[in-house]
């Protein structure tokens, strides 16, 4: 549906939100330090989104089909395309993130720690990745923005486990 | 198919207005900048927050909401439909309406169809309070309530919508000329509930003698 809001609407409403806080929806608890602490994981498990987006775009960038990438993983076929279709409710297999980490040549236990199998030790990895995701879109063909995408993941991945002595 | 609509945002600092869009969806794109924007300036709101000692009533009451799970939830439900406001790269406020499971309560209407609007909230850096000030931009709350105004007159419920606010955001609905039909004893906290009717609904609309 498109939305027409005519200029002096704008002028008419600006009061509205001065000053006060805009927000409709449901109240978990009384707001509190207690409570600040309890919600600050809330999102947190939520690097599979990265973890699915790197897959897409290396699997693009190697010009590879989703069978061939099954093939040469040795992953089944279903779960590769549940991972591209980038659902944060599918948990990946430990065993596929291996297998795909190995043929994308990337740091296993970054990998691991990014599909949300593993306790990431470096919390970074998982924001660093997330930002990538968010600067992908989703194209049939990998643009040259995209590639510097992957290659920053790629470089993400591996860096870090050199850090982190992987 | 998503629609993206002009509108326009006020900068906060220097009140100017900036062009915007308005989504008729929360799309992935949504999703992630929640994920890799509004978390991290969340936590620096709390941060903050803690660090002086706030009383309780000073923290933001959506502060736990997840936008990811509130928009998976939506998948496969045609009476859900989420709406965002994106202005220079970022997704500036989110909201999720209900079109099909509540029914009015207002006497003069009582159980008339309407839009719910079921969750609102903007980007952290356009909340008020001491973290931002002045909050990046504003006017995204007003647009996403016209919307969903919008939308109940487009699904033939004259303009009615309803929704629980947080008690933080109480005055902005009551300045919107919402009905305020005070704590809500059936919902989750008695959270104040918040009704329009068609014609508050016009008037809303009509503000600045649009229309």
């Amino acid at each position: 549906m498109k939305f027409n809001i005519p200029a002096s609407w704008y002028e008419a409403v600006d009061k509205f939100d001065e000053g006060v806080t805009v927000g409709a929806g449901g109240l978990a608890g009384h707001a509190s330090p207690e409570l600040a602490a309890q919600h600050a994981h809330v999102g947190r498990d939520d690097g599979r989104i990265a973890f699915y987006q790197f897959v897409t775009l290396a699997r693009r960038g190697r010009g590879m089909s989703v069978e061939e990438l099954a093939s040469e993983a040795d992953i089944d076929l279903g779960e590769l395309l549940a991972m591209e279709q980038h659902d944060s409710h599918f948990i990946p297999d430990t065993r596929s993130v291996y297998q795909l980490a190995n043929v994308f040549s990337v740091s296993r236990p970054k990998l691991m720690a990014l599909a949300g199998l593993t306790r990431p030790k470096d919390d970074d990895v998982i924001g660093e990745a997330m930002k990538f995701a968010a600067r992908s879109v989703s194209v049939q063909t990998l643009s040259d923005a995209e590639r510097a995408i992957l290659e920053g993941y790629v470089s993400l991945l591996n860096e870090k486990a050199k850090l982190g002595g992987d | 198919m998503s629609f993206l609509s002009t509108v326009f945002l006020k900068r906060g600092d220097s009140g100017e207005k900036v062009v915007a869009e308005l989504c008729d969806a929360i799309e992935p794109v949504d999703i992630i900048d929640w994920a890799t924007h509004w978390l991290p300036a969340r936590d620096q709101c709390l941060n903050i927050l803690q660090a002086a000692n706030a009383p309780p009533e000073a923290y933001p009451q959506s502060a736990h909401w997840n936008w990811m799970d509130k928009t998976r939830s939506m998948q496969g439900l045609l009476a859900l439909q989420g709406l965002s406001i994106r202005c220079e790269g970022r997704t500036q406020g989110l909201m999720r309406i209900d079109l099909a499971s509540e029914q009015c309560q207002l006497e003069s209407q009582r159980s008339q169809p309407m839009v719910y609007v079921d969750y609102i909230e903007i980007a952290p850096w356009n909340w008020i309070g001491p973290y931002f000030n002045p909050p990046r931009f504003r006017w995204a709350g007003q647009i996403l309530l016209r919307a969903a105004v919008e939308i109940s007159l487009d699904q033939a419920f004259k303009g009615r919508i309803g929704l629980h606010s947080l008690p933080q955001a109480s005055s902005f609905y009551r300045r919107c000329g919402l009905t305020d039909c005070g704590p809500d004893p059936n919902y989750p906290r008695n959270l104040p509930y918040f009704e329009a009717t068609p014609e508050q609904a016009m008037a809303f609309l009509n503000q600045g003698g649009s229309k």
